[in-house]
């Protein structure tokens, strides 16, 4: 009973927090502005979370404005996600917040960014529901994942004559649920599947029966430091397939990671790396923040630009950077940003890349 | 259930499984040491063969010069690269095993602290060393050089031999021999073997326990450090969490062989290697691990002390 007792109080203190902060969120800022930052920044998905960071960081240093970046480590993490969502509005000098990065830690952050009247672009939370939890300070500079599984697999038919595609997902949400788009649209054309979880390392196994199958194209639903092990393993087997990936995988990192292995392998995302997008730029980020952009970094560095041309219009609060953000558009490195009324972005495409000379190339949208 | 490609590709699986196995082995043979001498599982030894990977990748790029975009080496060049990497990563995780015993478990040692203390101690280092290197690499994962071309160089009985893999199955082989001898030969594991029997008596016997216990460490942590140049060498990269699973696989290696039981680690390692692989192909990777945990369970169910049996002395005499 005591057990109980103690959880129900603390449930209540948790709600009696919640309610406390509410009103606090429409109070002045009288320091800095604040845009913030939330996403996984420590633990297993950090790679991700900090090159979106740095995209905020790097367009806040070129706006010449005075405004922190706060940070705000959710680890991607729903159940850390939870407990401090609350505190991000409480600071009244938030005005905005890129992300949150993950869509899990998104549906527990956005109700309570909701209550606050905080405005929030999403650089990456791809799941199509999320609207439902932000409402009208929710938005989202990437198309969702109904997407992007539909597209990978038109790139691969479309690249590879007669393609038969062995199809390898890493056991996470996003890589299954991609797969499962993916094998949805190909069919028949896939001849053989495979799970190999997060921190595998020896495809021994699995390049086996990618041989068996006779497959041409592997396709491969994960993350990129996973796909480079994978890729070197395949070439370093013998086998010409071609391989196919979806956006985990689009980073320099990949190209860096499997080197020649990387060569002609076909890419997908919803996002733009800067690398494509603005070499130079790209380069003077690479100086700047002294490591290379990875995937989505141009989006956030998109993201935090338009809050950016929102206070650089004299908007110094939350409601009128919201009202800013619905009413105008802002054409960033990756797509102009024109929200709709559920906050998604309108008429973009997914891109194809194919790696090329060590590069990433941009090939178009999939149509 | 695809019987037809295990049996189709038995003799390859077998020689990948046997030169993944020679990693778990030397791994493991940290865990069986420490475990042997102190009763202690020093679970921050992922992290000493981490940080070996990361003292070949050092090695290879600022001792011996090598990049990334080089073409792989051939000759003398390149039997000195793999030597010199080879003995920066032994010493550099010896060294760090011992600083870890002196540093976590040294004192409580000495203070008659509990085994749960010790434990929550070396979970401690563990956490604080992947912290660590999270920070300091960026949370990114490192590319290793390619050293020569692997490429196919015999095919004995059906399996295809990798050069690479050879390498390593001699060289792993080759160490586990020495550290055996080592133990049953020399002063120092004789005493060892002395303090792994009964520490007490062995103190009263004129033993310096402190040595011993540095020399086991120090041990562990070379036998890691080889195994982490090893890892790199097939696999070309790493990070700062690369030491979990290949951890826990070890230490369920030496378990499976009796843990602190040296042949018994050797045994475990290749035993483990061999189920992931032929695991692996019979019902998806992503059953490999309940596959190896399942027989890890049946055999300790019948066998409790593991499969040769525990403690170092039983071992060898």
């Amino acid at each position: 009973m005591k057990k109980v007792s103690s959880i129900v109080s603390a449930i209540a203190l948790a709600l009696g927090m919640t309610v406390a902060l509410t009103p606090a969120a429409n109070a002045a800022c009288t320091g800095k502005l604040k845009i913030a930052y939330q996403g996984p920044l420590t633990g297993p998905e950090a790679a991700l979370g900090l090159n979106e960071l740095r995209g905020v960081q790097f367009a806040v240093k070129k706006s010449g404005l005075d405004i922190e970046v706060k940070e705000v480590d959710d680890q991607g993490d729903p159940a850390v996600a939870g407990p401090i969502a609350p505190s991000v509005p409480q600071d009244e000098c938030v005005v905005a917040l890129v992300g949150p990065a993950y869509s899990g830690a998104s549906r527990v952050s956005l109700p309570v960014y909701l209550s606050a009247g905080l405005p929030i672009i999403t650089p990456s939370a791809t799941n199509p529901t999320l609207f439902d939890f932000g409402g009208k300070i929710f938005h989202r500079a990437v198309l969702t994942d109904d997407y992007q599984g539909p597209a990978l697999a038109r790139l691969i038919t479309s690249k590879v004559k007669n393609a038969k595609v062995f199809l390898i997902n890493d056991a996470t949400d996003y890589s299954v649920g991609l797969a499962k788009l993916v094998d949805f649209t190909l069919g028949s054309r896939i001849v053989g599947k495979e799970t190999t979880p997060q921190g595998t390392t020896d495809f021994t196994s699995t390049i086996a029966k990618i041989k068996k199958s006779k497959a041409n194209v592997v396709a491969y639903t994960g993350y990129f430091s996973q796909a480079a092990v994978l890729v070197k393993q395949l070439r370093d087997s013998g086998s010409k397939a071609v391989f196919a990936a979806g956006d985990g995988v689009l980073d320099q990192q990949f190209v860096k990671l499997a080197r020649k292995a990387a060569e002609g392998a076909l890419l997908t995302a919803p996002a733009v790396p800067l690398e494509a997008a603005n070499a130079k730029l790209a380069k003077e980020f690479k100086k700047v923040m002294g490591v290379d952009a990875g995937v989505y970094t141009t989006e956030s560095y998109d993201a935090a630009n338009f809050f950016i041309a929102a206070i650089k219009k004299g908007n110094k609060d939350r409601a009128s950077i919201l009202n800013y953000i619905k009413k105008n558009s802002h054409k960033g490195l990756s797509k102009t940003l024109k929200f709709d009324e559920k906050g998604e972005v309108a008429g973009v495409d997914v891109n194809g890349f194919v790696i090329k000379g060590g590069k990433i190339v941009l090939t178009g949208a999939i149509k | 259930m695809d019987f037809g490609l295990l049996f189709s590709e038995f003799p390859s699986l077998t020689f990948d499984g046997i030169a993944l196995g020679a990693i778990y082995a030397l791994i493991s043979l940290g865990y069986t040491l420490v475990y042997g001498v102190l009763r202690l599982i020093n679970f921050a030894h992922s992290e000493v063969f981490m940080i070996g990977t990361f003292a070949a990748l050092m090695a290879s790029s600022n001792i011996m010069g090598v990049k990334i975009e080089d073409d792989p080496l051939s000759g003398g060049k390149l039997i000195l690269t793999i030597v010199v990497c080879l003995v920066v990563a032994m010493l550099t995780s010896g060294i760090v095993a011992v600083l870890v015993e002196i540093v976590a478990y040294r004192r409580l040692r000495k203070r008659g602290a509990t085994k749960l203390a010790t434990l929550i101690s070396a979970i401690g280092v563990s956490i604080t060393l992947v912290e660590a290197f999270r920070i300091m690499t960026d949370s990114l994962p490192r590319e290793f050089p390619r050293f020569f071309e692997k490429s196919l160089v015999a095919e004995i009985a059906g399996a295809q031999i990798r050069n690479d893999k050879l390498l390593v199955i001699f060289a792993a082989g080759l160490m586990m021999f020495v550290l055996d001898r080592f133990i049953s030969k020399t002063r120092i594991g004789k005493g060892i073997r002395a303090v792994s029997q009964d520490e007490q008596t062995s103190v009263l016997m004129g033993i310096n326990i402190n040595r011993v216990v540095t020399v086991t460490f120090l041990m562990g942590g070379l036998m890691a450090g080889a195994a982490a140049f090893f890892y790199v060498l097939v696999y070309e990269n790493t990070s700062f969490r690369v030491g979990f699973f290949l951890g826990i696989s070890a230490f369920t290696a030496a378990v499976l062989g009796g843990i602190g039981n040296i042949r018994g680690a050797l045994v475990g390692g290749f035993a483990l290697g061999l189920l992931e692989v032929y695991g692996s192909v019979l019902l998806g990777t992503a059953w490999k691990h309940v596959i190896a945990f399942t027989i890890l369970v049946l055999v300790l169910l019948l066998k409790p002390t593991g499969l040769l049996g525990e403690s170092i002395q039983q071992a060898r005499v």
